[in-house]
């Protein structure tokens, strides 16, 4: 929004230069990451991943038992959607072939129960926000640079609905 | 700021990406005197909110300026002067502006957050400035009415 503005005063153009600049790094980083498990257990970004699918799961149950909780429980869905998108897609990069069915689960196939007590139903969503920010920002300060970047901004993206739900 | 110099100085001092934090610590500053100006024309039952959000902003300028000194580096000053990207009128734009501060520093802190190693000073407190900020802009457009309310992934255009 700053950005797009040729007004901007300079330190906020200097913030787009940064950005702009950004947009070339994530690809710089993620060509040079050696230290993405190639072997061995799982990659950590599988546990984010799933964690998202199941959110998606839980955000449409909510949405679909408490008409009051949709808005903020559809925006959720959305958003976790995004993040499973995203975090699929790295894996995917690092993993093209599929992994050992050892160390894959089939994501689950029954829809999560959900509470008819609204609060009940609420406070789900909420502790499952904050897990998912706890384990996102435990990843983020190990992880590699573009890796530790998605994952910064999927614990952000927690805490805000998080807030928006409490 | 020169990219080249963000991973400066090697050797004796830790390694910080010099350049993204100059960049966070730019943020800061223009975070600081936006919520100077926004607060004149907010109710006053904002007030309490407007000062934490003006001291959170005070608190990480200090610190990220502490991290480059640390480093060895000169922290970028406060510009003179700033120009909003639009004229600051009434409180819709004054929240207008304060929701695109935080934007700008939650990109600014993520970017810090990327350029990183991996460790949990630097990266930490990038990773807390960049969730802080997000959140504070949720809670913005959450008195502004403005939907929707969240972004996935905070500090990313």
């Amino acid at each position: 929004m700053f950005q797009a503005r040729p007004s901007r005063r300079q330190a906020l153009a200097a913030g787009a230069t940064t950005a702009a600049l950004l947009l070339a790094g994530p690809a710089a980083v993620a060509g040079c990451t050696a230290s993405v498990p190639g072997s061995g257990g799982p990659d950590p970004l599988e546990g984010p991943a799933r964690r998202a699918e199941a959110d998606v799961a839980l955000a449409a149950a909510v949405a679909g038992t408490h008409s009051t909780l949709a808005a903020a429980a559809n925006a959720l869905g959305a958003d976790r959607a995004a993040h499973a998108r995203a975090l699929r897609a790295e894996l995917h990069r690092v993993h093209p072939d599929p992994m050992p069915s050892s160390t894959v689960k089939p994501p689950p196939t029954v829809a999560p129960a959900v509470s008819p007590d609204q609060a009940v139903a609420q406070a789900a969503l909420t502790q499952a926000m904050r897990a998912a920010q706890d384990e996102a920002a435990e990843l983020a300060i190990t992880l590699p640079g573009y890796r530790a970047a998605l994952l910064a901004s999927v614990a952000a993206c927690c805490a805000t609905h998080t807030a928006v739900l409490t | 700021m020169s990219p080249r110099g963000d991973r400066e100085p090697r050797g004796t001092a830790r390694q910080v990406p010099v350049a993204a934090l100059q960049g966070a610590l730019a943020a800061e500053h223009a975070a600081v005197w936006v919520y100077g100006v926004a607060g004149a024309f907010m109710p006053a039952t904002l007030a309490r909110r407007l000062d934490e959000a003006t001291t959170a902003h005070q608190a990480r300028r200090d610190a990220t300026e502490r991290m480059l000194m640390d480093a060895g580096v000169p922290p970028v000053p406060p510009e003179p002067g700033y120009l909003s990207p639009e004229p600051v009128t009434d409180a819709a734009s004054a929240l207008r502006l304060v929701i695109t501060a935080e934007t700008d520093a939650a990109a600014a802190w993520r970017s810090v957050v990327e350029r990183s190693p991996a460790d949990p000073d630097v990266r930490g407190a990038a990773l807390e400035a960049l969730t802080a900020a997000a959140v504070r802009a949720t809670r913005w457009r959450q008195t502004a009415g403005t939907v929707p309310l969240t972004v996935p992934f905070p500090g990313t255009p």
